[in-house]
Parts: C-alpha cells; structure tokens; sequence
C-alpha cells in the first residue's frame, strides 16, 4: 500500500432527521489507483463522491486529503485540484472544446499560450484531433467526445485526484467499451488517483483497482476484485457478483 | 495559438455589450425627453379630454398670453373630471374650465339643484373653504344634458317638452350614453321625474347615438345642449319643463395661490364673463367637431370675434377628414415627428429604468430563491391594474405630466424583466452549473461565466415584451397630459375622425413593430454561439 490521498473517517450523512444517506463509512484511497464506488440508487455511493470535494459536508465523521481536513481548506481551490467528470459530461455549452479543458487552467490565471498547449496535449491523448476539434462546441460533438473532453477537463490543471460521477453510464455500448479500454490505457500511463461511482459490476471489475460495495449508506465491503469474487463478506456482494456478465466462467 | 481567450459569445460581456450599445440610445431619448420635463415657474392651464373643454381652456391660455407676460403651458385633453380637478387641487395645473354641475354632484357628491344660482353659490363657497379654489364669473352658457328627438318622430301636434314626450314615448326607442343610463341624475332620475317609458332603451357611445338617430335607429337620445351636430342634425331638443336636470354653468376655476401671486388674472379672465351663449358654443363647437378646425383657429376666432386681442392672419388648418391619410400624415409630419419623439421618450425612459432594477433584482432573487416566488408574484399583480387606472393613481403623489407617466410605464415594465431575468438564470444548464462549481467556480464567477451568458437571450425575451408593453401603453399618456403619439389618437376619438386616430395609431403601431423587430435582432445576437435556437 502506497501513501492514502484520501481517508475518510466514520463519515456519517443524515438528510433531515431520518434519511441516513451515509452510515459510519471509512476508507482510504491510495496514490494512482481507481477506487471503484458501487452500489444501487440509493446506495449512498454520489453522496460519498460529493464528500471528497467538499461539495457536501458530512454530519459526522471527517474526510482528509493529504492528511489534511477537508473541512478546513478553501473549497474553491480545493476543487481546483480536483478533477471531475459526470454523466452528461456537464461541458459549458457556450463554450468550445478548447475552453471547456482549459477551464480549470483559466481559473488558477495560467498564461493563455500555456492553457493553449496544454489543451493541444490533452486533445491528443484522448485520441482527439486539436485542428479539428479545438474550436467546436459541445452540441458540435457525438456523446464519446463529449466525455472524452470533460475527460481532459477534468485532466487539464494535473488534478491530485479525479472524481467521477457515472462517466459513462449515459453512452451506447460500443462506445462505452471504447471508452472504457481507453480509460484503461491512459490510467497505466497517467498513475492518476481516481474515485469512480458506477452501478455497473462489469465495469467496476474491468476498471477498479479496488472496489467498494456500498448499500443503504453502509460500507458492505472494499478489497480488490479477485477479493471480492474469492470471498464476498455479504451476501448482497455475492448476489452482484452474480450479475456480471462473465459470472459463471472461471 | 494566439486566437483570444475571451472570445464572442464566450463571457456576460456580450450582455454587456448589448447594454453598452442601448445607452446611447437611452441618452438620446433622454435628450429628447428633455423638454418634457422641464418645468419652469409658468402657469399651467389644463383642460378635460373632450373638444369644448379644449376650446375653453385654449381662449384661457391665448388671452393670458394676449394680456400677460406669464409664459402659458398647456396641458389640454386630461382623463375627465377626476384627473383635471386632483391636478388642480396638488397644483400640477393652475387652471381649467369646470361646471357648476359637475362640481356640485361629482366633485362635492352633493345632491342636484335645478337652480344654477344655488349651484354657483354652493360650489363657490364649498371650493374656497374646502381646497382654497375659485370659481371665476360663469362664462354664459351651459353644457347640461337634454333630451332631443329626431323630426321625423316629433308628430302632430309636434313634441315640445319632455312631458310631451312622455305621452308617447312608449312607442320609442331611445339611444342614451352608457354614462346617462346609470347616473342617478340621468336616465333613472328622468323616468322617475316625468314618468316615462320607452319601448326600447339602448345603451351606446356617445358619437354613435347621432349617426343611429339619423339612419332612424333610434329616435330619442341625450345630448349635450351646447354639441356643434345640434346645428346640423335635424333634432328638436325638448324643453326640461320640469327642471330635472341640473344646471352645468361652465366657469373658469383657478387655485387661490396663482390668483395671489398674479392678480391680475382675475380681470383678464373676467374679460370673458357671460361671452357666449349656447348657441355660439354650438357653433364654435361645430367647427371643430365636424369643420376639423384646429382648437388654436377657433379659439383665436372667437377671442377675436369678442374683440379680445387683434386679429392676426391666421391660415385655418385643413381638415384632415377631406385628406386622405398619407397626405395628413405627410403634411402633419412635423407635429408627429414631435409625438413620436415625446413616445419614444417616455417608453424608453421608463424601459431603460424598468432594465436598470428589474435585471439587478432578478439577479438578487436568483440568490434568495425562497423569497423570489413571492416577490415575482407581487410585482405581477401590477400588471393586473387597469392602464388609466394606474394613471389617475399616480396623479394625487406626482401630478401630472411626463413624470407619472413615466413612472406608470416603468411598473409595468418591470414583471417581464424580473420574471424572465430570475427564470432564465435559475433554469440556465443546470448540468453546466454543477460541473462548474464541482471545478472550482466561485458562484459568482458561475453567475458570470456560465448563469448569465445562458440567460441573456431570456432575459432580452422579458426586455423585448416590456418594450412593447411601454410603447404601447405610452399612448394612454396623452391622458394625463404627458403627449406621445396617443394625443392624436385621443383627439381623433374625440372627433370621431379616423383619419387623425389613424395619424397617432400607424405611427405607434409601426413603432412597436420596429421596436419588437430589432429588439428580436438583439435577442439573437446575445444567443451565445453553441447554444441552440429552441430547447437544446
């Protein structure tokens, strides 16, 4: 085990008096590996994500980055030095493709020449041509590119960490698996943290370095795939198990 | 790589822009409005919205103008009796031509008298005490109502009075203004009085009744004893034998403060002391009604005709019912070209207000959602009063004139701005809003970046239906006094002449047109590039 980025400690998540999003949850994640959220709607598993960069608050409990509380640094640069990507992609539609990744850099005042190149490096590795995408707007671009660029936002300022919501759970087949051996590729070659929600065991299988269950706000049980398949904890880790898709071959 | 970071459609500042480019436009119409809203110390005569009315308060001004040195303004044609007396008695008028009648059973809501020397008495000594206003000497004549009945109908032996009437009017049709039919001292107050009963009872406006009565339509109606049609119209006006209805004495009515300070205003305007009958007012009235004189010719005609002041070579001004409408508008396009600036004026005037606090509000309701709902509601019920209503509103706390007016206009521009500013930013890319803050925007720099930028075509939505909103309530105006294109158009009711109606309407509906049009123009060019016409 590598250094934990983040930790998160006894979290608790109440909304009103009795919904218990979040029930004494802790877990570490380490430099450059994915940890995979997973769990039905319902599960707690967004909520945890929207901890990690103070866009929520926990009732109890503490989350820390670096060792450091996140309660007690700014949140605005905070997220500033943490990518994310959702569903929709979320890209500013007024915006081109070339602004959109260049978002965070524009934010923290870098020089326009350097948000330019950076934007040029980051199009190339998402397999994205600059000359031809770089001026368009996101209605101008099928849904792949579309996450492929919130990919490369989310990339732009060198996050310590990136959280995404579902990135591909809005595609179509063929393009998410696409997307899916490329995101491996680029993790290989990045040794980028990532905290990633899903619904999806295939893809929590196929992407995760680890894996945490979530049900009912509590965590079922975290551990490597081979872990998880070997010795579920829980019989509800057992029945998702059961719904992968290559469940019954060795 | 050394295309601008900051590109078109990119930031507010195209909102900005678009903002930039309309306060010329504003400063202009402020330029404009500029005489509008000076006010020196001068006297102010006004008069209610019908041609007589004018006439009168016209012979007041150019004989003043004649025998004083006082500079004259006037602020002819205001919404009736309630209008003309609040802006005399809160001193936004010094001066304007009344009835005994009126005074005594409107004004005072006291009971009718059939006497005109109680009349005058009462409401003299009523107005003194109660406002420091004075009735000056009765000019002559009186406006009361009467009832007439077509020639062909009169019979054998021919109808005289109204007990005459009476005998046979089972058999009648009458047509009688909406106003008659419900006074107590009208239509009630007479059927009770001289115990008559029509066949038929028509309620109708009041420069219908006479075309009716002539095409045989009807064959009674009220009429007004000093109307110009009186002189052409084949009626015979029956006697009130009875005396039911009350005397209306027309006199001049001046505030007590103006009569101090300029004394001698009380003699010259005595110069008009019993100087017409009815029968010259029907005449004078003629003119106008039907000849289409101007009320400046006539006015000067008559003062002159009392030998008054010297006759000056005046050239009458052609009646614009004998033109055809582009040439009226062409030979009149001076004095519309000034309308339509005194317009713009004021419906700009009150839209670039309306802008500045309705988009600042809408922004400031956007971060306190949980009272924005209320608020909105609130400022949508002003769009639930009546425009005149509205108008006479404003008159007891800023008079009359351009400033309520504009103000007038200014709350009901506000609803559209406010609603489609808060609605355009609450619903801006609510996806696009989230990613930006879970990146790192401040809500400010999301309000900016991303709210704004995506509202402005909405919120340019709300600016454009306000726009035409003001242009066209800004015709309601010439009501109180404050001009614009409705002058014409009210004029032009007045005397039932479409061609000078359609002299103020074109314009003002062509004004809104090209308002709406460009303003159209404007909303597209603040679109952000990248989002879709429609739902995206």
């Amino acid at each position: 085990m590598s250094v934990p980025v983040l930790l998160v400690q006894d979290v608790s998540q109440q909304f009103g008096s009795d919904v218990h999003a979040l029930q004494d949850v802790s877990l570490e994640v380490c430099q450059g590996e994915t940890l995979i959220l997973i769990g039905e709607s319902g599960s707690g598993k967004t909520t945890l994500l929207r901890l990690l960069n103070g866009l929520q608050h926990p009732t109890s409990g503490e989350v820390r980055i670096h060792g450091e509380a996140i309660r007690s640094h700014d949140p605005i640069a905070l997220r500033r030095r943490i990518g994310y990507v959702q569903q929709d992609a979320g890209l500013l539609p007024h915006w081109t493709v070339e602004d959109n990744i260049g978002l965070v850099p524009f934010l923290l005042g870098w020089t326009p020449q350097r948000r330019a190149s950076r934007v040029d490096v980051l199009l190339q590795l998402m397999n994205l041509d600059p000359q031809r995408f770089r001026t368009r707007y996101p209605v101008e671009l099928s849904g792949g590119q579309r996450q492929r660029v919130a990919f490369a936002r989310a990339l732009a300022a060198d996050p310590e960490i990136i959280l995404l919501d579902e990135p591909f759970g809005a595609l179509d087949a063929m393009t998410r698996h696409e997307l899916q051996r490329h995101f491996l590729d680029l993790k290989q070659r990045l040794n980028q943290t990532m905290v990633m929600v899903t619904h999806d065991i295939d893809e929590a299988l196929r992407l995760g370095d680890r894996i945490a269950v979530l049900k009912d706000g509590c965590l079922l049980q975290i551990g490597r795939p081979s872990d998880l398949i070997q010795t579920p904890a829980h019989d509800d880790v057992a029945r998702l198990l059961h719904y992968r898709s290559d469940g019954h071959r060795p | 790589m050394t295309r601008p970071w900051l590109h078109r459609g990119h930031t507010g500042r195209h909102l900005a822009r678009g903002v930039i480019v309309a306060l010329p436009g504003l400063a202009l119409l402020l330029a404009l409005a500029g005489p509008v809203f000076a006010q020196g110390h001068r006297l102010v005569v006004g008069s209610k919205n019908f041609l007589e009315n004018k006439l009168l308060a016209e012979m007041f001004a150019q004989l003043i103008e004649a025998r004083t040195d006082l500079d004259v303004e006037r602020r002819l044609g205001l919404a009736g009796t309630q209008v003309c007396f609040e802006a005399l008695r809160t001193g936004a008028i010094d001066l304007y031509p009344e009835y005994t009648g009126t005074g005594l059973v409107s004004i005072l809501r006291s009971p009718p008298t059939s006497d005109a020397r109680t009349a005058l008495i009462t409401v003299r000594s009523a107005f003194l005490h109660r406002w420091d206003l004075w009735w000056l000497n009765p000019l002559g004549f009186e406006n009361s109502y009467a009832i007439a009945v077509t020639r062909s109908r009169t019979g054998t032996p021919p109808l005289r009075t109204i007990s005459d009437l009476a005998t046979r009017s089972a058999s009648m049709t009458a047509g009688f203004g909406y106003e008659f039919v419900e006074r107590p001292d009208g239509l009630p107050g007479l059927e009770a009085q001289y115990g008559l009963t029509f066949q038929r009872v028509q309620a109708m406006q009041q420069s219908l009744k006479y075309q009716a009565a002539a095409a045989g339509e009807i064959d009674v109606l009220d009429v007004y004893t000093t109307d110009g049609r009186l002189a052409v119209y084949d009626f015979t006006v029956l006697e009130d034998d009875r005396h039911f209805f009350p005397p209306y004495e027309a006199a001049g009515l001046i505030r007590g403060a103006t009569l101090r300070q300029h004394p001698e205003l009380g003699a010259i305007l005595g110069l008009l002391t019993n100087a017409f009958d009815a029968k010259t007012m029907r005449q004078l009235n003629y003119r106008l009604q039907e000849g289409g004189e101007s009320i400046e010719t006539v006015a000067r005609d008559a003062l002159s005709s009392l030998q008054l002041f010297r006759t000056d070579d005046t050239t009458p001004a052609p009646a614009p019912d004998r033109e055809q409408i582009m040439s009226y508008l062409w030979s009149s396009r001076a004095t519309l070209l000034h309308r339509t600036a005194e317009h713009l004026a004021l419906a700009g005037l009150a839209l670039g207000l309306g802008i500045l606090v309705a988009v600042p509000l809408g922004l400031l309701l956007e971060r306190r959602r949980s009272v924005a709902e209320p608020v909105i509601l609130g400022i949508g019920l002003t769009q639930t009063i009546p425009s005149i209503a509205l108008l006479a509103f404003m008159i007891p706390v800023f008079g009359i004139g351009a400033l309520p007016a504009v103000i007038a206009l200014w709350v009901y521009s506000l609803f559209p701005i406010v609603r489609n500013t808060y609605s355009g930013l609450r619903d801006a890319a609510p996806q696009a809003v989230e990613s930006a803050r879970a990146l790192g925007m401040t809500e400010w720099q999301i309000l900016y970046w991303v709210r704004l930028p995506l509202a402005a075509p909405v919120i340019m939505a709300g600016i454009r239906t306000a726009a035409v909103i003001t242009v066209g309530t800004a015709t309601l105006a010439a009501f109180i006094g404050a001009g614009g294109l409705g002058v014409p158009i009210v004029a032009g009711l007045q005397m039932a002449n479409a061609t000078v109606i359609l002299s103020g309407a074109l314009p003002s509906a062509a004004l809104a047109l090209v308002i709406d049009g460009s303003l159209g123009r404007v909303e597209a060019w603040v679109r952000p590039r990248g989002i879709q016409r429609g739902p995206a």
